[in-house]
């Protein structure tokens, strides 16, 4: 460990320990742009400039290294006005269209102008024109004007995705950020950019202009669509400013944590996982006959799907039901299943339905494409073999959660593999293609509208919280779960 | 005059012949180093020479040379910054030019000393025609054995790539060269690490000045102790002034560390045309510092000039009468820097801007004197900031120009 005094308080940290993190540490902040935890320090903002007794120049606190009795000024008037000059030359060639720029409410640049200087402006020259709305690739899209060449999104693409899609053309004033001949970003990380640019120059197609950042309430969630099971935010509005009881989902960032996702997530958690939890939601339960639904009441639906588990056990032939259940259900869910299906009910055939694995891309994203695969494998379920032809003949009734029996098997297969069982419930959370070949459907849950334990890849258990409701009249499977082994009793 | 080291060399016809380099004892301080003297003996009379690295910084090379880890698991390697960036200076182009020799011998005499075995000559992508005279001058050492697989016949390599850039003033600042070698955008590294440590290909590297490494030759040859007297105690040898602007005799000379810049321009340089008077000189290149008429008394080595706020930086004088419109030198000196910064860091990157969008205006007759209070304090906000020293050769002489001469600015203005 090593002693330092910063600000006249003595802060004990770890050797090789930089300034700014020990400063960090101690509850101080250092204002900077170029910095990111992730990445070795890049020193070209200028902004973590702070003073060390005895050097006649500030320093970078971001590349310093502690020394034993360093004396640290993150505060001093040199230091002061050393951020306001650095502040007053971006803001100096900034657009300042905050009024109409989505980074505004988070944005590095307007926190540090209030934090620093409220200076009136000097720079009555003309700023350089510059491309307002360059398509950068997927969904990303650059305003030059507002960059202020931290050049994080280069070094993210150079260090983490290995892609180095971008890089830095130009020099002086005219020195800006572009792809090389017009080839785009294409990356399954690409929406980490979007975080990572401390200001509005790299926005997402998908939450520009969508609502203002202090509108958003930003629920801690995990993301399903993968074993790794990284921390995510789920950015949402509840009300004011939309209509009353008007709620809406803007979009998905990760949550740092160090063990398991670091800074980051995939494209798949961000966009199509924003897509799951958004688009086309089954909202209602409901009665199918001859391929036509009629919206009944969840509890309705409930009851009569209690109703045939209890006309199958009365007939003593509770063991021979069919029930699909599938990897995203939490460590509770999968324990009230194991409860109901297995041990109350004696169920033989009790299988797994899944997306199929597809390429661990050895950053975040695994092979397997649900959130608790590793849950299931623990939990030791018996788990029968799902034969398209055989899965559920003899069955009196068949439970089906989730539609991911379509992944592995044609569509024509299972629905010859249902007709022959008398009754059918389907637990989804949005329209699939078996939906005309059930008796029943009710609407559940995606994972940020429940709560419970995932267990990831490397078989850390997490802990989650609903974000809100699940759409409509949905419930999470455990509600349903319990529903049904109360109705048995 | 018993001062002129270098340009002696320079007979009619030239000597960046090798028979005419061998005449005049050429590769006999290379020959001396590498059959007579262990590599830790030529460090030490370099650092007893006290040759101070003529690129502008004024290091003492040997004292860098030590700095090079002797057990490293990874070669070592020389970047020899040929890239003659700074306005006013012309030095390394006229040795380049009529002495390649002396430079590829204080290479070679370099690269025994630090024990490296790859060593790049970074050339000035506009100095097309001295790339090429230095590639013939390696094909002709390599072909008498002063340089490649075994040099003077000893189990020593030396193999020389010569590299042009391409037309950037950083790419002369060390690790912005060093950048550009490695085929990357050359902009200035974070330091530390400096590349005596991690240089080249992430290995130490020493990298020094053509005028530098041409004096080595001399020094193992006479003796540090010549070259000492040469001099100053501090600061070793003559130096390549460049002297242009508005004197009789603008031209290189060759003088010793301690003669005054008076002399220089007076004397060497022929004084000023007839009826001019002396305004301001800049006295090391553009990032120097200006100087007033009456501070020219100074003596021309690097501690001295030092003293007086400015820089003997790349010893590129430029002489300033008083028909000249300071308001245009502002411009001019404010011009070129918006125009060379890398772009990196952001007060040389955005402050260059400001300062140049202002001198612009003002030129053009668009501006009160409060603007040049804002070009200074710009410029203030700009030095000792910055990635690399650009930033302070942007600042300096912007600072110096408005502080010292800021009655001649606002007669201009109002002119």
């Amino acid at each position: 460990m090593v002693e330092v005094l910063i600000n006249g308080r003595t802060v004990s940290v770890a050797e090789g320990t930089t300034i700014l993190k020990a400063a960090e540490q101690a509850g101080i902040d250092i204002p900077h742009f170029c910095y990111h935890p992730a990445f070795p320090p890049d020193g070209s903002c200028r902004m973590c400039l702070v003073e060390i007794e005895g050097q006649p120049k500030l320093e970078l606190s971001c590349s310093t290294v502690v020394r034993p009795g360093l004396k640290v000024l993150t505060a001093s008037p040199p230091v002061l006005a050393a951020r306001r000059d650095i502040l007053e030359m971006f803001l100096a060639e900034h657009p300042l269209d905050c009024p109409i720029c989505d980074k505004a409410g988070e944005c590095l640049l307007q926190d540090y102008y209030q934090a620093h200087s409220f200076l009136r402006g000097r720079f009555w020259e003309a700023r350089e024109k510059r491309e307002k709305l360059l398509p950068l690739g997927r969904r990303l899209l650059l305003d030059r004007e507002r960059c202020v060449l931290c050049t994080r999104c280069v070094r993210f693409l150079q260090l983490y995705t290995g892609t180095g899609e971008l890089g830095v053309f130009e020099r002086a004033v005219r020195t800006e950020i572009g792809t090389f001949e017009d080839r785009p970003v294409d990356n399954d990380y690409s929406g980490n950019l979007v975080d990572l640019c401390p200001v509005g120059a790299i926005t997402d197609a998908d939450f520009r202009f969508r609502t203002r950042a202090w509108f958003l309430d930003r629920k801690p969630s995990l993301c399903p669509k993968c074993g790794r099971g990284c921390n995510i935010s789920v950015d949402v509005v509840c009300g004011y400013p939309l209509p009353p009881r008007e709620r809406r989902l803007y979009r998905i960032r990760p949550r740092e944590n160090p063990d398991v996702n670091g800074y980051w997530v995939c494209d798949i958690g961000r966009y199509a996982y924003a897509a799951d939890l958004r688009d086309n939601r089954r909202i209602q339960a409901a009665f199918v006959r001859n391929g036509e639904e009629t919206p009944v009441p969840v509890d309705e639906a409930l009851a009569r799907v209690a109703a045939a588990l209890k006309a199958a056990v009365r007939g003593g032939r509770a063991e021979r039901l069919a029930v699909v259940l599938n990897s995203s259900l939490t460590n509770e869910e999968l324990s009230q299943a194991r409860e109901l299906f297995v041990s109350r009910l004696g169920v033989k055939n009790v299988s797994f339905a899944d997306p199929l694995p597809g390429q661990a891309d050895g950053r975040l994203l695994t092979a397997e494409r649900c959130g608790n695969a590793r849950g299931v494998a623990d939990s030791g379920f018996p788990a029968a073999d799902l034969n398209p032809k055989t899965w559920a003949e003899g069955s009196d009734a068949a439970l089906i959660f989730g539609s991911h029996l379509l992944d592995a098997q044609r569509r024509e297969e299972i629905i010859a593999g249902l007709a022959k069982v008398p009754f059918k419930a389907l637990f989804a959370a949005h329209p699939t293609p078996l939906d005309g070949a059930v008796d029943v459907i009710v609407p559940v849950s995606l994972a940020a509208e429940k709560g419970g334990h995932l267990t990831n890849v490397d078989g850390r258990v997490q802990a989650f919280e609903p974000v809100w409701p699940a759409a409509g009249d949905g419930l999470a499977e455990s509600v349903i779960l319990g529903r049904l082994r109360e109705e048995l009793g | 005059m018993t001062d002129r080291v270098l340009s002696d060399a320079y007979p009619e016809g030239g000597l960046w012949r090798l028979d005419a380099y061998l005449k005049s004892g050429g590769y006999e301080g290379a020959r001396k180093a590498l059959t007579g003297m262990k590599p830790e003996e030529v460090v030490d009379e370099v650092k007893k020479a006290n040759l101070r690295g003529r690129g502008g910084a004024g290091f003492p090379a040997g004292v860098k040379w030590s700095f090079v880890p002797r057990t490293a698991d990874k070669p070592v390697y020389i970047a020899l910054n040929a890239d003659e960036g700074e306005p006013g200076t012309a030095k390394d182009r006229a040795i380049l030019a009529h002495n390649p020799h002396a430079v590829l011998e204080g290479l070679l005499i370099t690269a025994f000393a630090v024990g490296a075995h790859d060593a790049y000559i970074y050339v000035r992508g506009e100095y097309e025609a001295l790339a090429r005279r230095l590639e013939e001058a390696i094909g002709e050492a390599a072909a008498k054995g002063f340089l490649g697989a075994r040099v003077f016949g000893r189990d020593f390599r030396l193999d020389v790539t010569v590299h042009r850039g391409a037309g950037s003033y950083i790419c002369g600042e060390e690790t912005a060269l060093l950048e550009s070698l490695e085929g990357r955008r050359g902009e200035p590294r974070l330091k530390p690490p400096f590349p005596a440590a991690v240089g080249l290909f992430q290995a130490p590297t020493v990298i020094n000045n053509v005028e530098t490494l041409a004096c080595v030759p001399l020094i193992i040859r006479n003796g540090a102790d010549w070259f000492v007297k040469l001099g100053l105690p501090k600061d070793g040898g003559a130096r390549v002034f460049t002297v242009s602007g508005a004197v009789v005799r603008p031209g290189l000379y060759e003088i010793a560390h301690g003669t005054t810049l008076r002399q220089l321009i007076f004397e060497h340089a022929g004084g000023l045309r007839p009826g001019r008077t002396l305004k301001a000189v800049i006295p090391g290149g553009m990032s120097a510092a200006l100087l007033r008429a009456d501070e020219v008394d100074l003596p021309l080595d690097f501690d001295s000039l030092a003293r007086s706020g400015s820089m003997i930086g790349s010893a590129g004088v430029i002489v300033i009468d008083d028909t000249a419109n300071l308001l245009v030198v502002l411009n001019v000196i404010a011009r070129f820097y918006a125009h060379e910064s890398c772009g990196q860091c952001t007060p040389c990157r955005l402050g260059t801007a400001w300062i140049r969008k202002v001198a612009g205006r003002l030129v053009e007759g668009r501006g009160g004197p409060g603007d040049l209070d804002e070009i200074a304090r710009v410029a203030g906000g700009i030095k000792g900031r910055t990635q690399c020293p650009m930033g302070d050769g942007a600042a300096l002489p912007i600072i110096a120009l408005v502080g010292k001469f800021r009655a001649e600015l606002e007669a201009a203005l109002h002119g």
